[in-house]
């Protein structure tokens, strides 16, 4: 097992070593993620402005800066670029030359992501937190909550993979995956909580986005950074529908997977 | 001087046709981006209306009014981008694979000759469209009535924000003349138009200082539209200026790229 991981480690140094030949990108990322989080923010503050104590939802104002804020870096550790990188290779062909390679595609790709997400965390989130951090306030987590919302986030960065390998596989089937992708952007951040956090919604659209896997990406992990769950099973049934829902995604990526390849013609030689 | 104003009109007309034809012939492409489009500004919509079902105002706005200024904000971006989005194409790569040479040896303009290339980029109509519903929408039940002198300015209104747009994007495309690829920083300030979709009192001031001198995205939407709801002028007189000096500022940057790709050209 391990042998058969070792394989994908180039994948994941090489995609390090692509990264930093672009370090003005993080500049970039970090400028449209500040961007991002200062809309929702200071529209929801607008909201809670005027209101002591807990208001809509029961957030305070710092709790509820502090869940747009978070969600807004959660949304840069998803963007992984797997949707992107797969829909081209798929639509070029390019695949094909992966496809002689003793190794799975799929698991090459969540191996070449792992970095992305890491040097996004380190060189995005953490400025953009502190920036924030000196502008308006935020509320600070319990140690435990934190432990929680750290196991919670690992789940949610496999959720973001998952999505995004299904995005890239409409490569298959259309050449516009750009219209594909902003739809799912939108969809995604709507439904994840990123831009109303589901406590706000009204009852049937609560229901849905509780329903739909993408409640795991955003709105999960901050119920437990946040501390608002019902006790050690309330946590505990978080993180169970977050693995459920990424052993399920998993599992309809590689069925998918195997019948597209079935079905994919490459024309040269 | 008029007979190449009209050699350029005719051929902008005739290109747009050709535009056009991709619609036929790439169907799925279109419907997936025009849709993709719908999405995008019905969650925008949808987000607005959970706002407010908190608060009956929002900095001083109501509801309708932000569905106003939501609406607005969509015109001039629809119009911007229905001819201008080859830009995107000059950041992402045109200099980066050394293709840029082919508009400078054509019998036009290059920005013309570069734009040409796709004239007409229909996902803006959808933008267009559903921007003049939310604007009609909100306006009837605001009961909001125009003065003439409002109604003859609305449409230089939405022109000078759709140059405003086109100056900001060009400014940043031709910085790929230095920078190989400016894509990222296109795509950082297309994120910072968004903030024009929403009231511009909201924001700290910092924020506020930023988007009306610096990236002034605050006249594409903002002005314009406090302009026709209240009849209150305030920076109204700074959006012509605004504009011109944009434009002036994004052209020079283009055409000192320019000269500077020559030098190098292979």
């Amino acid at each position: 097992m391990t042998a058969r991981l070792r394989r994908y480690v180039p994948f994941a140094t090489s995609g390090l070593q692509s990264l930093l030949q672009y370090r003005s990108m993080f500049a970039m990322t970090a400028m449209t993620a500040a961007a991002g989080a200062a809309v929702t923010v200071f529209l929801w503050r607008a909201v809670y402005e005027g209101t002591p104590g807990r208001g809509p939802g029961g957030f305070t104002v710092a709790e509820i800066t502090t869940y747009l804020l978070v969600a807004q870096i959660l949304q840069v550790l998803h963007s992984n670029r797997v949707d992107d990188e797969v829909a081209a290779e798929v639509y070029r062909g390019d695949v094909a030359v992966m496809l002689v390679r003793p190794v799975s595609y799929p698991v090459m790709r969540f191996f070449a992501c792992l970095p992305v997400v890491g040097a996004n965390a380190v060189l995005v989130g953490l400025p953009v937190l502190g920036l924030f951090a000196l502008i308006v306030p935020l509320s600070a987590p319990r140690p435990a909550d934190l432990l929680l919302f750290a196991l919670s986030t690992a789940l949610s960065v496999l959720l973001a993979f998952c999505v995004n390998l299904l995005t890239g596989m409409t490569g298959f089937l259309t050449t516009n995956t750009w219209g594909v992708r902003m739809v799912k952007q939108s969809v995604v951040a709507f439904f994840a909580g990123q831009l109303v956090p589901i406590a706000l919604m009204p009852g049937p659209l609560a229901a849905l986005a509780t329903a739909l896997p993408f409640r795991g990406m955003v709105d999960g992990p901050l119920t437990l950074l946040l501390g608002r769950y019902d006790g050690w099973a309330g946590a505990a049934g978080l993180l169970a529908q977050q693995l459920a829902w990424v052993a399920g995604l998993s599992l309809l990526c590689a069925a998918l997977w195997r019948a597209a390849l079935g079905r994919l013609e490459v024309l040269g030689g | 001087m008029t007979r190449t104003m009209t050699r350029y009109l005719r051929l902008a007309w005739f290109l747009g046709g050709v535009g056009l034809h991709r619609l036929a012939a790439y169907r799925t492409d279109f419907v997936l981006g025009a849709g993709a489009f719908l999405v995008r500004v019905g969650i925008q919509t949808a987000v607005v209306g959970l706002v407010f079902r908190q608060v009956p105002a929002v900095g001083g706005w109501s509801y309708h009014e932000v569905l106003f200024l939501l609406g607005f904000s969509l015109l001039p971006r629809g119009l911007d981008h229905l001819f201008t989005d080859q830009l995107w194409e000059l950041g992402r790569k045109l200099v980066q694979r050394g293709e840029f040479y082919r508009y400078l040896v054509r019998p036009v303009d290059p920005l013309f000759s570069l734009l040409s290339e796709r004239f007409f980029h229909p996902d803006g109509l959808g933008e267009l469209l559903v921007g003049a519903v939310l604007v009609a929408y909100a306006g009837s039940e605001l009961g909001l009535s125009l003065t003439a002198v409002q109604w003859a300015l609305a449409p230089a209104l939405v022109l000078c924000g759709a140059l405003l747009h086109t100056s900001v994007k060009l400014f940043f495309a031709s910085l790929s003349f230095w920078t190989v690829t400016s894509m990222p920083a296109m795509y950082a300030a297309s994120q910072v138009s968004e903030f024009s979709s929403y009231p511009l009192d909201i924001y700290h001031p910092t924020l506020r200082t930023l988007l009306t001198w610096i990236l002034p995205f605050a006249f594409t939407a903002y002005v314009p539209s406090v302009y026709l709801l209240t009849g209150v002028t305030g920076l109204l007189g700074w959006l012509p200026l605004m504009t011109a000096g944009a434009l002036a500022l994004a052209l020079t940057v283009w055409r000192r790229g320019v000269d500077r790709y020559e030098m190098t050209g292979s």
